[in-house]
């Protein structure tokens, strides 16, 4: 019995393998010789299997895949995080954030190092778990992320929550940031791998914008090495017949019009702001926050939070990286002084971050 | 329900009556029941084998074990490891005022059944408290002697050797993790923490074993990467060849670690000749815990560091890890 699993198992992994391999191939055979093509994926866990896999050592040499704006960890503005240490000061309020945010360096220090009254949370529910359980605290929700995140912070909106619960939005929207850096002459993008959890929200329609007014192939992929290299062949097939389109490899998750109820609830709660990156700078229309009607629950309304002005890293290229216009590795700070454990830029502390998942694949 | 008062840890009465109405309960070897000074040890070989080992674990009970089998289990690992028989065990616990004696004795019964198993003797201990919230319920130390069969030095490792791992690996960093509750996921993952003895003698017999480590904190990617930083080897590993349970690959990606990277204290890093690996992997595999028992890779002089041959046949460096991935494991 086990042996015929076992053998069963080799047969479908040697499968998987001469793919990977074909489509190996495939994308050596579609790369030209005379011009570099520069392919960008705008997500932390794609970044994760490409570096993870090895894939680079794979590409030819005039393909060039680049991380860009990945990370929402990595672009939420220090503003917000040393209103949120400070927040997290105050006797009467508990300050939840994910895991990640508690470590991001400001010049105020970490919410870690420098918060008094914080959990870590995994999900918007346990954010609604822990106000119902703590009657007496406001509960402030640091919520961040691109439109994966937020909808589920919607959801917990449209269940309804207790009057203690308040939510700093820092959430930002993926197709602003990337119709920003198609914009952008200096980085040259030749097409998009098109995020797959962000996707599954948006909708791969929503990236149409890009084939159709930039020119710019953009494949929607999913987090198995293999569909993102199917996802990069689709891309270079594309430049190669000129037959410019939004692709789609991960159909089984994301479909044209997306998670249609996901949007319905995000826009009942959020409207669409002009919102700082860190490192970056202020972006029309990139940013999401609670609308007005909503603003009793707005931790910034409601705790009248002000804007710090940002305080430049010496030596930190995260901006730089993050908008693709450099490599982890160009960085004079990279690997010797900013390290997973002693990070001076936000790059190096998530898990999403460029510089944190090239640090730990060499 | 009854618990440690600082007057446990005193020496008098109480530490007395601790002792013989819980230790002596589950600890019973001949050597210990004096309760002298010290104890009285025979050794059959000329030679032995010394190791002591620390405890923090948290939590205190995990699928698979506790903070007591672990104590032993760990320390039986480095002896075998390092090529000698277990044979006596030291044990010092720290414990926390108001710790409940239920849980106490719970893992001095752990402690009795896997010595037992393992065929070790606890000959000597010691007990002390701290006052409440100055440690987290329990810390142990143990000691461990061995009788030497046969030195199993670095020097040993040569380009053309093979790296065989025991079975898969993370299990316990994952069981770890996941009975920590922070992260709202169930799955039946439980620790490997085991004993090797059993497993490992018989391969200590055999011609062509060259080194040998229980890949603890850090995982197999540290060992392996001390072993690159102190032979000047390289280490080629092919990640297909690594076994990992399918659900600690699924929870690994989710969380962001690396099974590579994960501690396991139920498993050996082997490394052998390659005309010996078929022989010490057919070993392996008839005992239960080495049944998943595999090659994964080679020493090679091309090159120095440890390099993983990915799934899709691209190339990565294992590196030491810079964070800790997960604190206080073992």
């Amino acid at each position: 019995m086990l042996r015929e699993a076992e053998s069963q198992m080799l047969s479908a992994y040697s499968l998987i393998m001469n793919k990977a391999k074909d489509v190996i191939k495939l994308i050596r055979s579609l790369v030209p010789s005379d011009r570099k093509i520069r392919i960008m994926n705008v997500c932390g866990s794609h970044e994760h299997t490409i570096a993870f896999s090895g894939m680079r050592s794979l590409m030819p040499e005039n393909l060039e895949i680049i991380p860009g704006p990945g990370c929402p960890v990595c672009v939420c503005p220090e503003s917000d995080i040393i209103n949120a240490i400070n927040l997290s000061n105050r006797d009467d309020v508990i300050l939840v954030t994910y895991g990640d945010m508690l470590r991001v360096p400001t010049q105020k220090g970490s919410i870690r190092a420098e918060g008094k009254n914080f959990r870590m949370i995994t999900s918007p529910f346990e954010a609604l778990n822990i106000a119902r359980s703590n009657p007496d605290k406001k509960i402030v929700f640091f919520s961040i992320g691109f439109e994966t995140t937020t909808a589920p912070t919607a959801a917990i909106l449209e269940m309804g929550v207790p009057e203690n619960l308040f939510i700093l939005s820092s959430h930002r929207l993926t197709p602003t940031i990337m119709e920003i850096l198609v914009k952008d002459a200096d980085i040259g993008i030749d097409g998009f791998i098109a995020p797959g959890h962000v996707s599954a929200i948006v909708g791969s329609n929503a990236w149409n914008v890009f084939s159709e007014k930039y020119g710019i192939p953009t494949v929607v992929a999913g987090f198995e090495a293999e569909n993102l290299l199917l996802g990069i062949s689709e891309i270079l097939q594309q430049l190669k017949n000129g037959k410019v389109q939004t692709g789609n490899v991960y159909k089984g998750v994301v479909k044209p019009e997306g998670n249609v109820q996901a949007q319905r609830i995000m826009n009942k709660y959020f409207e669409v702001a002009d919102v700082n990156w860190r490192g970056i700078g202020y972006i029309p229309g990139s940013g999401l926050e609670l609308r007005g009607e909503y603003s009793a629950r707005d931790a910034r309304k409601a705790f009248q939070l002000e804007e710090v002005k940002e305080a430049k890293i010496p030596g930190c290229i995260c901006g730089t990286i993050i908008l693709g216009k450099a490599y982890p590795s160009a960085c004079k700070l990279f690997k010797k002084v900013c390290t997973p454990k002693t990070p001076k830029g936000p790059c190096m502390v998530s898990m999403e971050g460029a510089c944190n998942i090239w640090h730990k694949t060499g | 329900m009854k618990k440690i008062e600082i007057g446990h840890g005193s020496g008098g009465r109480l530490t007395r009556d601790l002792i013989e109405k819980v230790f002596l309960k589950h600890l019973n070897s001949a050597e210990l029941k004096p309760l002298e000074d010290a104890a009285y040890i025979n050794f059959k070989t000329q030679h032995t084998a010394m190791t002591t080992d620390s405890y923090v674990v948290r939590p205190l009970f995990f699928p698979g074990g506790n903070i007591g089998k672990l104590a032993v289990c760990g320390t039986v690992n480095d002896l075998i490891v390092s090529g000698a028989v277990p044979r006596y065990l030291s044990i010092g616990f720290i414990l926390e005022e108001g710790f409940p004696l239920k849980y106490l004795e719970d893992i001095i019964k752990s402690i009795g059944e896997a010595a037992e198993s393992a065929g070790i003797k606890v000959v000597t201990g010691d007990t002390k408290v701290v006052e409440k919230n100055k440690c987290d319920g329990v810390y142990i130390n143990t000691t461990g002697i061995g009788e030497l069969v046969k030195p199993l030095p670095l020097k040993n490792v040569s380009a053309g050797d093979v790296v065989i791992v025991t079975g898969t690996i993370g299990d316990h960093g994952t069981a770890i993790a996941l009975a920590r509750n922070e992260f709202d996921i169930k799955a039946p993952v439980v620790s490997d923490c085991a004993s090797l003895n059993a497993l490992l003698m018989p391969v200590l017999k055999k011609d062509g074993l060259k080194w040998m480590r229980d890949p603890t904190r850090g995982g197999v990617a540290t060992v392996l990467v001390e072993l690159s930083n102190s032979t000047g080897f390289g280490v080629e590993i092919s990640e297909d060849k690594v076994p990992v349970r399918e659900d600690v690959r699924f929870i690994s990606d989710m969380l962001g670690y690396d099974p590579l990277y994960l501690a396991n204290e139920g498993k050996a890093i082997i490394i052998a000749s390659g005309e010996s690996a078929n022989k010490i992997i057919a070993i392996l595999k008839k005992h239960p815990l080495g049944k998943d028992a595999a090659v994964i890779g080679n020493i090679t002089s091309r090159f120095k560091g440890v390099r993983l041959k990915t799934k899709i046949g691209g190339e990565r460096l294992l590196d030491m890890l810079e964070e800790d991935m997960l604190p206080r494991i073992c």
